[in-house]
């Protein structure tokens, strides 16, 4: 692949230098790489030749193969490098790169050329390029950190933006080490008058309806744990009863029958609620049995499950007989709303 | 393949000798301290400087220690009441002790002759007499032997010639007794603890006051300092010991003890050694929370049946740079320790039998002898008197087995 012309879009001078630097053709791709890397990344290749052939799609996907390659070349070969000469200036270098990687524009470069600090290429640069390209990354603008990301790849991006797992892990060893050491506190504040001697411990109020240590409420689970309550309501029933037998004042009778009906409607309550529950797991179970058959699962809506429910009502009904009993009496309720409802006639 | 790379390592171990094995650890141990960078690697140091320096020198002379005789032991009387304290001077060859009759006495080693005595005054003679006139609780000197100061439970320093036994200065500032001092090493800084939960730094080559330190929340009952510039403090009640780095002006907190921490001393840089009422002996590294060895009831039960409780440690000693261990209880014996490896354990050595309360127990800085200052009452207090005690300090000569060369770990 030939390599393209690299002082297409620089000025007289940096032309001339690059055009220098570039003489001493290297041998090893190993140095190819990093110098080009050095003097002129890919991206930046890719920015000046933007800047000079406005519309060359075809040339902008060869390039970004190019780019792309030498990129993940630069991204394996992160050992350290001593072949690097040191005398490649430092300013201009960097500036002419950042320049290219910050701006397609030619206005602005003269902004970012100034902005760039100064960075010494000796061992220890050599030995990191990854910290330059963080630096890079981080004073690139969004939408220039998107379109490499998009040329590179996100793992490799990612690899060079936020490092290996072998990196990160240094930091939790440090933390695990300061679990251990006495706390360090500074010995100039005074101590309060009132002195904590003993430790004593501050008492958590939680709410267990609404804390997350007491799980999800699940029906099946709380009625099998807590069967127990529904046999000791039952008994609190039955001494109710009794005590409304021997109880001799009226007032007191009457609080107990109050409180007698209560415990029964509660007792009722609870078991409708029971049926209901029942009811939709048989529904649900009838459904999972046709979904493994193979058919279509399908799910009532409320309305159509109340049409059930009042169907399964008057079949209780008739059996006990109680059907037409029931019927007539919700003829007359209907009948006295209608006839509220109906306009007056005045005599 | 890495099976068999630990294979072959094995292999080799079983190989070299032990004098290969020691040369291998002490390689890797210079090669972790270099990797920590804090000494100079291109000065060629004997691996006990290099550990002295960084504080962490253990020599390991506890095993070659005996028992002494009893007759041997020497008892020096004088004083009237309990002895609280006892310094002995850096060249060994006097030792002061002070008592609970507000005196000190100078005594000389070889003969165990009084040399000088600096009387006690009477409770309302604050103003015309040179002395102190309340129990004197702490005593600390210079480590070149020229200063002398000592801390009473008037809240007053005093700072004596250690030659001639004159009164230099007099520090006030506490607000309660003083109950810790302690000189650093190759320096006239004196630093003090007291009752009043404050350490306090004095320069008395200026006769000056540096600054005050805060952060114990109970009454401080001990204080010790070596060459570094920082000092550890035993807390009371608060069960807490503290290593002030003065210059930093934080504090590294330690927790541990049960019962309120009675004593405490500097075995080397990086460690200590404390002592409880709650019986308790604990050896503590800078690096660790929590102490790294400890022995309960170190010193045994007293009291009736069904009532037993731990004796109280009254004092602690450390011989310095190495890993013996001294304590002092009330149930007459003096108990030495040794320290494990690192310091991780504390095995008893021997008992060396003494009467009454050990307020104070020092070690002479070559390990030659072990004084303990002995008294019928525990300096603190009075809760209990011990009839058959006598008051005075016991100069126990400490000999040794094997005398080779001292190898360092």
């Amino acid at each position: 692949m030939p390599r393209p012309s690299v002082c297409l879009a620089l000025s007289t001078s940096e032309k001339k230098q690059t055009a220098q630097k570039h003489k001493p053709s290297p041998e090893s791709p190993h140095e190819v790489t990093f110098k080009k890397s050095k003097i002129k990344s890919p991206v930046t290749k890719r920015a000046s030749n933007v800047e000079e052939n406005g519309s060359d799609d075809e040339g902008d996907a060869s390039e970004m193969e190019k780019n792309f390659a030498l990129l993940t070349q630069k991204v394996s070969l992160q050992a350290p490098q001593d072949e690097i000469s040191g005398g490649v200036s430092d300013e201009d270098v960097t500036g002419e790169r950042h320049q290219a990687v910050c701006s397609n524009t030619s206005g602005s470069d003269e902004d970012e050329n100034v902005s760039k600090p100064a960075r010494g290429h000796g061992v220890g640069d050599e030995l990191c390029p990854k910290d330059d390209f963080t630096k890079d990354l981080s004073e690139m603008s969004f939408e220039k950190v998107l379109q490499l990301q998009n040329k590179m790849g996100t793992k490799a991006y990612k690899k060079i933006a936020y490092g290996t797992m072998k990196n990160r892990q240094t930091g939790e060893t440090v933390k695990q080490l300061s679990k251990h050491r006495p706390q360090e506190i500074s010995a100039k504040k005074t101590v309060p008058f009132l002195r904590k001697v003993v430790p004593v411990k501050k008492t958590i109020l939680r709410d267990p309806r609404f804390d997350d240590l007491s799980g999800e409420f699940k029906p099946e689970v709380f009625n099998q744990t807590y069967k127990f309550i529904n046999e000791i309501r039952q008994r609190e029933a039955e001494m109710v009863k009794k005590k409304m037998k021997k109880v001799k004042s009226n007032i007191k009778r009457e609080e107990l029958k109050y409180l007698l009906q209560r415990m029964e409607n509660q007792e009722r309550g609870r078991q409708r609620q029971e049926q209901y529950r029942q009811k939709d797991l048989q529904f649900k179970r009838k459904q999972r049995e046709l979904v493994q058959q193979g058919h279509r699962p399908f799910y009532l809506k409320k309305s159509d499950k109340k049409k059930l429910e009042l169907a399964e009502k008057y079949s209780q009904l008739k059996k006990g007989g109680k059907l037409e009993n029931f019927l007539s009496k919700k003829r007359k309720r209907n009948a006295i709303k209608d006839r509220r409802r109906m306009p007056h006639q005045k005599k | 393949p890495k099976r068999k790379r630990k294979e072959n390592e094995v292999e080799q171990e079983i190989e070299e000798t032990p004098q290969e094995k020691k040369l291998r650890l002490a390689k890797l141990y210079l090669e972790q301290l270099r990797e920590e960078g804090e000494w100079d690697v291109d000065r060629t140091l004997f691996l006990s400087e290099i550990l002295e320096q960084k504080g962490k020198l253990q020599r390991p002379l506890a095993g070659g220690l005996v028992a002494p005789d009893p007759i041997e032991i020497r008892l020096l009387r004088g004083h009237k009441l309990s002895v609280t304290c006892l310094c002995i001077t850096p060249d060994e060859k006097h030792i002061f002790s002070a008592s609970k009759d507000c005196s000190i006495i100078k005594w000389d080693v070889g003969s165990g002759k009084k040399v000088h005595k600096i009387l006690g005054g009477r409770k309302g003679t604050e103003a015309r007499h040179v002395g102190h006139t309340a129990h004197i609780l702490c005593m600390a000197i210079s480590s070149d032997g020229k200063y002398l100061a000592t801390g009473d439970m008037n809240k007053l320093i005093m700072i004596w010639e250690a030659a001639t036994c004159k009164h230099l200065y007099k520090f006030t500032g506490h607000k309660d007794a003083v109950s810790g001092l302690a000189f650093r090493r190759g320096t006239h800084d004196l630093y003090s603890a007291s009752h009043d939960r404050s350490v306090k730094v004095w320069n008395v080559d200026e006769n000056a006051y540096v600054e005050t330190l805060f952060g114990h929340q109970d009454v401080i009952t001990a204080l010790d300092c070596l060459g570094r510039e920082r000092c550890v403090t035993a807390g009371g009640r608060d069960r807490t010991l503290r290593v002030w780095k003065i210059a930093e002006e934080t504090q590294l907190v330690f927790h541990g003890h049960e019962g309120s921490i009675d004593c405490v001393q500097l075995i080397n840089e990086e460690h200590m050694v404390s002592g409880g009422d709650d019986g308790c002996l604990c050896v503590w590294s800078v690096g660790k929370k929590k102490p790294v060895s400890v022995v309960k009831q170190a010193h045994g039960v007293h009291g009736n049946a069904g009532l037993k409780e731990p004796c109280w440690v009254s004092s602690v000693a450390a011989l310095h740079n190495s890993d013996t261990v001294a304590s002092g209880s009330h149930n007459a014996m003096v108990q030495l320790w040794k320290c494990g490896q690192g310091f991780r354990g504390l095995d008893p050595l021997f008992t060396i039998p003494v009467t009454g309360f050990v307020n104070s127990l020092k070690f002479s800085t070559s390990g030659k002898f072990l004084v303990a200052g002995v008294g019928q009452e525990h300096r603190l207090g009075r809760w209990w008197r011990v009839k058959d005690a006598k008051n005075g300090l016991y100069i126990i000569p400490l000999k040794r087995q094997n005398r080779e060369a001292e190898t360092e770990q």
